[in-house]
């Protein structure tokens, strides 16, 4: 496709202003480490007082599956934080919209810029975590571990498509900060990032599993410690799937209506 | 056929209506109240390729609001418009590579990354053929200074770089047409010339077609050879500069310098029965209807009653003309007898 390279430029640029920002970038990994030490904590205490396994989950693997769904959550951290309204509002809309590019389009290539960065980073102060806490259980080989960077990626989509529907709402609504904050929230509790799902409830595990979360952390998590067999994975896998395009197109559809009632503003 | 054309071009907004205060909050709260605005109201206009336009109005006017929809940005209500054979908000992206828009309040550039890190990705969006790049590049550097800043941060430049820098990255893929949104807002006379100047020689060497809105009169008349006034989202004005001038600014003022307080004022207004005369000090102005006497005539009747040092004719200034036009003194419909509507208005 000859329109790659503007957008391959584009990415480029979001990941050089991520370095720029390493400071706040170091301030918000710090953050997620501590995060990270106290989920550890935590759950350790859980697991010393049941010895043996919880709810199927080893210690080793619990430990794993933490950091999966701290590696996760690292990924277009600063994309999640885009506050559309704030674009709105100064006119950085309109100027986006001046130029040969789709704005979807040009929204992922800048979210997925520093995505590398945020990967590497994520698995090193990981692996080091991994360390500190006498190890974590690994994938149980290669094709395991190359499913898993599938279903990742995956994940990846479906929040990039689920923060970009959830910053349309800022053309109908004035302040969108609510809004973001309530689906921080909903995506950490249904998407497995706080507890395996298959601690919740029957009722809550059947709520989940219609909603687009549990692709983020909980089907990515599952398939690196290998624990759904074969046609269940390909199943999540193709669930994942459905709700990353069925996303992308929801929001590319929002955009459109969107187009017709914006108010931009500026000028 | 002309580059663009509108018919009925009209841009409806909704606005929230809220009464001040906490109550006001409070009620919006429950039961939002809107009105419409009509801030493009059914305009008609079309432009030649080559065109420089001057797009004035008072504030809330609609002129920002026009230049979103010739740029696909934002969506008409209703009516048509056509910019080179496509509909700009239904071919947004193709319409925008052969377009260049400055919009004076807000930069295109990334604020945290050197200028010439916005103008590569510049090239890369617009596919700007890498030699046509470079020429581009280094003619627009050259002729609007901008190699002193080149490497710094948007943020960290001063507001008139910051518009040369804009200026040039609308620029550098060669667009059919520029639009330009207050370009020279806040910016200092020697910065206004030089973005002045670029603009004018786009449009005499390469044809490029201008719309420009400001309130400065002086880039109107260094660039513009044409005008539109809109008020309330009305085109109420659309003609020629120099004939707008020609028609309505029939008045000059000419000033002369005196060696001595002139001892009456009788026999000079004896013999210029139609001008309106001040003195102030050394200084007696003449304001007379070019159409009626010649600057010649006026000089003769005062010379033999004063002795004149020195003299100088004031041309009238378009500002005036539009202040005029913006204050209802002045109809600009063409039919509209103007017997003497600026004769000391
Ligand atoms: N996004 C918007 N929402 C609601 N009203 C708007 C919006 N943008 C502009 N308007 C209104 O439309 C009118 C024209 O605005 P604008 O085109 O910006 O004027 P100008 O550029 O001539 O100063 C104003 O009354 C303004 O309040
Ligand atoms: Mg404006």
């Amino acid at each position: 496709m000859s329109g790659l390279r503007k957008y391959s430029a584009i990415a480029r640029t979001s990941l050089e202003i991520t370095f720029l920002y390493r400071t706040s970038f170091a301030l918000n990994m710090i953050g997620s480490i501590f995060y990270v030490f106290a989920m550890f904590y935590l759950w350790q205490t859980i697991f010393l007082g049941s010895p043996g396994a919880l709810g199927g989950f080893t210690w080793p693997e619990m430990k794993a599956y933490l950091l999966v769904a701290f590696l996760l959550n690292a990924l277009m951290t600063w994309f999640a934080e885009w506050n559309m309204s704030v674009d709105l509002r100064e006119g950085r809309v309109a100027t986006d919209l001046a130029r040969p590019m789709d704005f979807q389009a040009s929204r992922f290539a800048s979210a997925v810029g520093p995505v590398p960065f945020e990967f590497c980073s994520a698995v090193a102060v990981g692996a080091v975590v991994a360390l500190m806490f006498g190890g974590i259980a690994l994938p149980a080989d290669g094709a395991h571990a190359a499913v898993f960077l599938v279903s990742a990626a995956m994940a990846t989509l479906i929040k990039f498509g689920l923060v970009y529907c959830v910053s349309m709402t800022a053309f109908w609504t004035t302040g969108t900060d609510g809004i973001t904050v309530g689906r921080a929230a909903v995506q950490n509790l249904f998407s497995g990032a706080l507890i395996p799902l298959i601690f919740f409830p029957d009722w809550l595990r059947a709520v989940a599993a219609v909603l687009p979360f549990q692709g983020m952390v909980s089907t990515p998590a599952l398939i690196y410690l290998g624990k759904m067999d074969t046609p269940t994975t390909a199943l999540m896998l193709g669930v994942q799937a459905l709700w990353a395009v069925g996303l992308i197109l929801l929001g590319r559809l929002a955009w459109r209506g969107a187009q017709r009632a914006v108010t931009i503003n500026g000028g | 056929m002309p580059l663009i054309e509108a018919r009925g071009l009209t841009k409806k907004f909704r606005q929230a209506v809220k009464e001040p205060g906490l109550v006001g909050s409070l009620k919006h709260f429950f039961s939002r109240q809107y009105r419409d605005k009509i801030a493009v109201d059914h305009i008609d206009f079309s432009v030649e390729a080559g065109e420089s336009v001057a797009y004035l109005g008072p504030n809330g006017a609609g002129k920002s609001t026009t230049i979103k929809m010739l740029t696909g940005i934002l969506v008409p209500t209703s009516g048509s418009l056509v910019v080179d054979g496509l509909v700009p908000h239904e071919k947004r992206q193709q319409n925008a590579r052969k377009i260049g828009v400055v919009f004076g309040q807000r930069t295109q550039l990334w604020w945290d990354i050197p200028v010439i890190e916005s103008f590569n990705l510049a090239r890369d969006m617009y596919e700007i053929p890498a030699a046509r790049y470079r020429d581009n590049l280094a003619q627009f550097t050259e002729i609007l200074g901008l190699a002193e800043f080149m490497n710094l941060p948007a943020a960290k430049i001063s507001l008139g770089q910051r518009m040369r820098a804009d200026l040039c990255m609308a620029l550098l893929h060669d667009p059919r047409i520029l639009y330009l949104d207050e370009p020279t807002i806040g910016l200092d006379i020697a910065v206004k010339d030089s973005i002045r100047g670029f603009i004018r020689s786009r449009i005499e060497e390469r044809g490029t077609t201008v719309i420009l809105t400001t309130h400065d009169l002086g880039d109107i008349e260094d660039i513009c050879k044409r005008i539109v006034i809109i008020d309330n989202g009305k085109i109420i004005h659309d003609g020629d500069l120099a004939k707008l001038k020609d028609t309505y600014a029939r008045d000059r003022v000419i000033h002369f310098q005196l060696a001595r307080p002139p001892e009456s004022m009788g026999p000079i207004g004896a013999g210029l029965p139609a001008c309106e005369i001040t003195t102030d000090g050394l200084r007696l102005s003449v304001r007379f209807d070019r159409f009626k006497l010649a600057a010649g005539e006026i000089a003769a009747a005062v010379m033999p009653h004063v002795e004149v040092v020195d003299f100088r004719i004031d041309e009238p200034e378009v500002e005036d003309l539009i202040r005029k036009v913006y204050l209802g003194q002045l109809s600009l419909s063409p039919d509209a007898p103007q017997t003497g509507v600026l004769a000391g208005a």
